[in-house]
């Protein structure tokens, strides 16, 4: 008991412990997919078999996410932090997210990783970071739905852009959303602490069972930068 | 005949170490079934039933090998029966009979079927003789007939579904390939979707825009700049000819 004292009796020193003990879900492991509008009824039928949540009804979302970035001192590469907050849900969290560079990794390895730090925080999350000096990238919103299987995260949503020129008015652009593919993403992803690869097998057997309808993959994000 | 011995003793050693085989892969099994019910899955268990089928078809093999001699001529004789515990025995079955007795000898020892399954057969061959030849070529051609009518069914069902799943992957598309990358590429950099890059630089702001260094300096920086002007009225189409623009200006890594 004293010792436990000793040790953990800052915000920092525990976090720190929990770091060292490697219980802090850090690392996201996931492949993505897409899949056509006129094929989503019958993929998100297969995943209501699948999953887990299938007593409930279908689990919707829809959500606003805004990409902010930050230049360093010595305008090394900026540092990026995601707002996301719920548009059908008023008044709830928002959610302010770092993820870091996606490793790709060589075959043998079944999903790409990356780093991965979430918190909730309250609505004035996006003064704050202005304030810091991070200026807005980009925006978007997601809508769809979001299924569980175990501890993967199945998520089917389409990507829209939001009018600029309808921002100003009272529903701030999200009634006249025009999408920007005529695809779904399709996304399923674990958080987990690192080192443990095990569940990365199981993403691997989970999406096969979903081929031949979304073919979910390892997305080379560097062929992405550099592409057309 | 010391040959014939040998080879005896030969064919018996390995029919037995075969039986043994076997013996313990069902062991394992009935194991699996009794300990691992929760956890096992149909594969392994289909596994499972695979080694034990091969093994059987391994001891077919050997008793019907040329050189096996046929072990149905032989004779195993009880010489003596007693009702005493013996220890050998139990040894040797491990555990499983511990005395030789009147009881069981009949049960082990037995080269006949059970008397009562014995009449039923004798039946059955006395109805099978009672029948005359015209009527049996009949019924083996009126099964003949059904089977070959479940067989065709079965094939045209296969082939069915074997068309069905062919089309089916070859038809019709459920994903679109280039869909996947520009989704990614929208929610992890923005790529068409920084339309709100033009106030930024209107306001003589640096390029808040660019994402990865070198390929964003300098050229591309201009057009923007005009754009926002024509902005209101233009609608959505400033974003598209902005992407245009990235890509160009992406394009500068490569020179």
């Amino acid at each position: 008991m004293a010792m436990a004292q000793q040790t953990v009796n800052t915000a920092i020193d525990s976090l720190t412990a929990a770091l060292k003990s490697n219980i802090i879900p850090n690392q996201e492991y996931f492949l993505q997919g897409s899949i056509l509008d006129s094929s989503v009824e019958v993929l998100l039928h297969r995943l209501r078999g699948l999953c887990d949540n299938v007593d409930t009804n279908l689990e919707t979302f829809h959500d606003h996410e805004m990409c902010f970035s930050i230049r360093g001192p010595n305008n090394t590469q900026p540092l990026q932090l995601r707002v996301r907050r719920s548009l059908d849900h008023n008044g709830m969290p928002m959610q302010l997210r770092y993820i870091g560079q996606p490793e790709i990794g060589d075959k043998s390895r079944p999903t790409v990783l990356r780093n991965s730090i979430d918190i909730g925080t309250s609505n004035t999350v996006v003064e704050f970071l202005t304030e810091l000096g991070c200026r807005k990238d980009f925006e978007y919103s997601a809508k769809g739905y979001m299924f569980r299987k175990g501890r993967m995260k199945i998520t089917v949503f389409k990507v829209f852009k939001i009018d600029e020129t309808r921002k100003m008015m009272s529903s701030g652009g999200f009634d006249a959303l025009s999408p920007l593919t005529h695809s779904y993403l399709v996304e399923l992803s674990v958080l987990a602490p690192s080192g443990q690869d095990a569940i990365a097998d199981d993403m691997r057997c989970f999406a096969e069972q979903l081929r031949p309808l979304v073919q979910l993959e390892k997305i080379d994000y560097k062929r992405l930068v550099h592409g057309p | 005949m010391q040959r014939e011995e040998k080879q005896q003793d030969a064919v018996l050693e390995a029919v037995i170490s075969r039986v043994n085989d076997l013996k313990t892969s069902i062991g394992a099994m009935i194991f699996k079934v009794e300990n691992e019910y929760e956890t096992l899955n149909w594969p392994n268990f289909l596994d499972n039933f695979a080694l034990i089928s091969g093994q059987l078809t391994s001891l077919t093999k050997i008793l019907s090998n040329e050189k096996a001699p046929a072990l149905r001529n032989f004779t195993v004789l009880p010489l003596m029966l007693k009702p005493d515990l013996d220890e050998n025995l139990a040894r040797v079955t491990e555990g499983r009979l511990t005395t030789f007795s009147h009881d069981i000898v009949p049960d082990y020892l037995r080269t006949k079927p059970e008397p009562d399954a014995e009449l039923k057969m004798m039946q059955l061959e006395h109805k099978a003789n009672c029948v005359t030849y015209e009527t049996a070529q009949k019924q083996v051609a009126a099964m003949n007939k059904v089977v070959g009518h479940v067989w065709d069914l079965v094939n045209k069902a296969r082939e069915e579904w074997e068309s069905e799943a062919g089309s089916r992957s070859g038809a019709a598309q459920t994903f679109s390939l280039t869909d996947t990358p520009l989704l990614v590429a929208a929610i992890s950099m923005g790529k068409g979707l920084k339309h709100t890059v033009a106030p930024g630089a209107m306001m003589g702001g640096p390029p808040p825009g660019p994402q990865r260094g070198p390929g964003a300096l300098g050229p591309p920086q201009g057009p923007p700049g005009g754009i926002p002007g024509q902005m209101g009225p233009m609608g959505k189409a400033p974003s598209a000819i902005k992407t245009n623009i990235k890509a160009a200006g992406q394009m500068h890594p490569y020179r």
